[in-house]
């Protein structure tokens, strides 16, 4: 049962207490004169974020669609240079807070696919506010509060693959539970709880199915690993025979280079996670990364986003990426007490290490 | 008191006097900044070793012993770290010394190409030889237990995630420094002895096992101590092969340590200056068994080094062994991450292979890996010029002069070997964040950086080759009437040429292939090749991965063919 979206807001204010910059708070909104270009509304100072002629963004996802996805960007503003650092969720949020700390300041656009990171960093007073027109579209639930700090830019979709070759359908899992089964045992893969998707996933699994479904997965002596990368090549090599966390994006990525493989929507429901964008407080290139964030929230910057990474669109008027269905269709599991789960994290860390043998 | 005072004012101006020249300048200007270089960074390590509060905040808010007291915790990581180390370490010398024997010592044919293809392993970067094992000797479907099964066997007849695997990734591509160390060795022994033990009877292989082996022990027990500290340190097979395993080594558990949020850096710190404890004494011991006796072979009188002349069927069965390696070494995982950057996606499986040239087109268009490839070039170039630069001088005064405090510059700059690279690039992380300098993100930390963890590669490289040359040579120079300069340009230089273009070779290989200090230094401005192959392995796939390192392996040996065909004149003798 969802919490009221109203709740939820007070609940987080109150739990995440000051999370707002007093500067930035209250007064901010949407600039007088917003302006139509290349598709898109903004509110940027075009010739401002041409003058500062660079972009810098920090981002989980697969490093080739990062790229391609920025190439286009630069296609529209060639005077703007994009850059970017690729890490996963927690690695990148730490370099972050290292280069914080220092007071040096390299990224302009902060890509978190773990929400938790996401308030952490607001309690930090780690975003700068910019409302970006294009916010309009997308749902109170999906923005941070008060808005402007983050939105969500996508979201990733988490069920179980396997390897059609190597696992007949009729004995594919077909949910979660299945998991449990001992022939998996040694022969699954999960990912490393540096993972965002993966803290949605014990979080949202640990609701519905309650901490014991983890204990006895736990004795599946599963294999982690850092990146869906790595484990769809081993399901494809046929070194696992399923993959639990299986992000539905990189699925669509592999069956589309005509690798052999097999996506499950669990019956009890595919976990559902976004990844949260937002311009970093002292920005370097501040006019250009709102220039972007109103690019990218748009249907202009979500198309080359998703052509490029296979996720879904946050905003409902952008179609899904190719050869998948739309979200609608799915049966989704995800937090809707976001203090709550952001307080998990650190009990997640613990078990999800004890669990993948992680030392 | 006003003739103490002027006492003291006189020995101050003698004392001035003499240290205010050229030589005293540059020494004391070559010795702070090389020492401040590294001891800078190691503060930072230890101050955070001992921080207890919010991994964060920094400096530290509150200290205590736990991260120390909670290495209990870490045994069977150490023992992991101890096993793989030792027998890397093993399998190395072994190789390194029968190989280094067969081409230095014996007239088999093909010995210059022989072994320049020794070295090529240590030319790509640590990922590469992991990538490709793990698709040739993986569990359930690598290549060779593919074909142990179309041969009628069962199970798997190899798997190289495992300790052995690891072991073995790292004896073969970051073990060679064992060969090179080895072999320089065995090329400047005096080949007298051996030929006496000859003369008197004695068989080839007695000769090899009673003569030339207790000749190179020292150069043994150096290279031995030099790759287990290597090796300790050692993270890319670790993390390809060992993880899949659940197998963890320091490395490994440093990187997953820091690569996380909240990050325990103090935790890697402190497991990392426990290392360094062990290997200091380690390595202090390895300098004994360096400057201990009388190194000279470089005098007025000097000896032609001859190989011994082995039967027919000794000959070939002995470059058979060498092609073997060759084999093992360079062809096989060459050809094996050759196929896979041509497969669509990444599979073993051959028949559901589709082949594509799409991986290396996305490489090219993918303009940081451009930019990555032409950044390690660029840092190779330079850190390794400049480099050798200062560590000539630097040697120079440490084995030569009477400058004070050289003896403790000789150990601080073993400091980065000490430490594992990962902990020491953390350390350098923290150092230069916290500088009001702005060369966090930029090439010219990675370059500082770079001088600093290779300094005692350099040190011990170049310092061996000073230990080699006869003192008096050079004072006849100063008997003569040549300045400080004037020496080092005409007797010393010339003298160490060979050893200065070898360590320029190193530095610059050492400098692209570089990875545990640049995974925490790299910034959007400052790509480098051998954490963006880390970073495509784990976002992008294997055989994007793979096309990546084949465009890098290529990069790199036509720069060296071009390099080496340029220093060919400087050197005198080619290294190549």
């Amino acid at each position: 049962m969802r919490m009221p979206v109203v709740a939820l807001v007070a609940v987080l204010v109150l739990a995440v207490g000051g999370v707002t910059s007093a500067g930035a708070g209250a007064a901010a909104g949407l600039c007088a004169n917003p302006q139509k270009v290349q598709g898109f509304t903004t509110c940027a100072d075009i010739p401002a974020a041409e003058k500062e002629g660079e972009l810098v963004v920090y981002s989980p996802d697969v490093e080739q669609g990062t790229a391609k996805m920025l190439q286009s960007f630069q296609a529209l503003f060639p005077k703007i240079k994009t850059n970017y650092v690729r890490l996963q969720a927690g690695a990148l949020y730490a370099k972050v807070q290292a280069e914080r700390q220092a007071r040096t300041y390299v990224v302009d656009v902060l890509n978190l696919s773990d929400v938790g990171l996401a308030f952490d960093f607001q309690k930090r007073n780690g975003y700068q506010q910019y409302i970006s027109p294009e916010m309009a579209a997308y749902k109170p639930d999906f923005k941070s509060q008060p808005e402007g700090l983050w939105t969500w830019g996508s979201i990733n979709t988490a069920g179980i693959a396997y390897n059609p070759k190597v696992v007949p359908s009729a004995q594919a899992p077909k949910d979660w539970e299945d998991l449990l089964d001992p022939k998996w045992k040694g022969a699954m893969s999960v990912k490393t709880s540096n993972s965002g998707l993966q803290h949605f996933t014990w979080y949202m699994l640990n609701k519905v199915l309650g901490p014991e479904f983890w204990q006895k997965l736990a004795q599946q002596e599963p294999l982690a690993f850092d990146s869906q990368v790595q484990q769809y090549d081993r399901l494809v090599n046929g070194q696992d025979k399923v993959m639990e966390c299986a992000q539905y994006s990189g699925f669509l990525d592999y069956r589309q280079k005509g690798a052999p493989l097999e996506y499950v929507l669990p019956t009890k429901g595919a976990v559902a996670g976004p990844e949260v964008w937002g311009i970093v407080d002292n920005a370097p290139h501040p006019n250009a990364a709102r220039l972007f964030l109103d690019w990218f929230l748009s249907p202009a910057g979500q198309k080359p986003f998703i052509e490029a990474l296979f996720m879904h669109a946050a905003r409902p008027d952008v179609a899904p990426p190719a050869g998948a269905a739309p979200l609608s269709s799915f049966k989704l599991l995800y937090p809707t007490d976001w203090p709550d789960f952001f307080a998990s994290r650190p009990g997640y860390l613990k078990t999800w290490d004890a669990m993948v043998g992680r030392r | 008191m006003s003739m103490r005072t002027g006492s003291l004012a006189t020995r101050f101006h003698r004392w001035w006097e003499r240290v205010a020249t050229v030589q005293g300048i540059t020494s004391a200007v070559v010795l702070l900044g090389c020492g401040a270089l590294v001891l800078y960074p190691v503060l930072f390590l230890i101050q955070e070793s001992f921080n207890t509060g919010d991994p964060i905040v920094f400096p530290a808010e509150q200290y205590g012993l736990e991260n120390y007291l909670d290495l209990v915790n870490e045994l069977g990581v150490i023992r992991n770290t101890a096993a793989v180390a030792g027998l890397a370490t093993v399998m190395a010398v072994f190789f390194g010394f029968v190989l280094a024997w067969i081409l230095s010592r014996t007239d088999v044919p093909g010995r210059r190409l022989l072994e320049r293809l020794m070295e090529l392993p240590y030319y790509v970067t640590p990922l590469v030889g992991a990538l490709a094992w793990s698709v040739l000797a993986g569990p359930k479907n690598g290549f060779l237990n593919q074909l142990w099964r179309l041969l009628g066997g069962q199970g798997d007849v190899v798997n190289v995630q495992s300790a052995y695997g690891i072991a073995w990734v790292m004896a073969l591509f970051e073990g060679t420094v064992a060969f090179m160390m080895i072999s320089a060795a065995m090329k400047s022994m005096d080949p007298a002895l051996e030929e006496s033990s000859r003369v008197l009877g004695g068989s080839k292989l007695r000769t090899m096992v009673r003569i030339t082996l207790p000749l190179v022990t020292p150069a043994v027990l150096g290279a031995t101590i030099f790759v287990f500290a290597e090796m300790l340190g050692s993270f890319a097979a670790a993390l390809v092969l060992g993880i899949p395993a659940r197998y963890y080594v320091i490395t490994t558990a440093i990187y997953e340590s820091t690569f996380s949020y909240p990050p325990n850096y103090a935790k890697a710190s402190a497991m990392g200056l426990a290392l360094f404890a062990v290997m200091f004494v380690t390595l202090s011991i390895y300098r004994r068994i360096v400057t201990r006796g009388v190194h000279t072979t470089i005098t007025g009188k000097a000896f032609r080094p001859r190989v011994m002349v082995m039967g027919r069927w000794w000959r070939w069965m002995l470059v058979g062994v060498c092609w073997a390696y060759v084999f093992v070494a360079v062809v096989l995982p060459m050809g094996a991450l050759l196929l896979t950057s041509f497969q669509r996606f990444a599979t073993v499986i051959l028949p559901e292979s589709v082949f594509t040239l799409a991986n290396y087109q996305t490489s090219l268009r993918m303009g940081p890996v451009r930019s990555a490839l032409g950044n390690s070039v660029m840092l190779g170039l330079g850190v390794a010029t400049v480099g050798v630069v200062i560590i000539t001088v630097l040697v120079w005064i440490i084995y030569r002069s009477n400058a004070p405090g050289r003896g403790v510059i000789e150990y601080l700059v073993m400091f980065p070997q000490a430490v594992p690279r990962m902990v020491f690039g953390l350390g350098l992380l923290w150092a230069w964040l916290n500088l009001p300098v702005p060369i966090y993100g930029t090439l010219w930390l990675l370059a500082l950086a770079y001088f600093t963890v290779l300094l005692p590669l350099g040190v011990r490289t170049l310092g061996g080759v000073v230990l080699q040359i006869d003192r008096s040579l050079e004072e006849c120079a100063r008997m003569c009437g040549a300045s400080w300069l004037h020496q080092l340009r005409t007797v010393t230089v010339p003298l160490l040429r060979p050893g200065i273009v070898a360590t320029w070779l190193l530095f610059f290989m050492a400098s692209v292939r570089e990875l545990g200090a640049s995974i925490f230094l790299m910034g959007p401005h400052s790509k480098v090749i051998a954490p963006s192959i880390v970073s495509s392995w784990m976002t992008s796939g294997t055989e994007l991965t793979a096309a990546m390192a084949i465009i890098q392996s290529a990069t790199v040996l036509v720069a060296l063919l071009i390099l080496v065909r340029s220093v060919r004149g400087i050197s005198g003798e080619s290294p190549w």
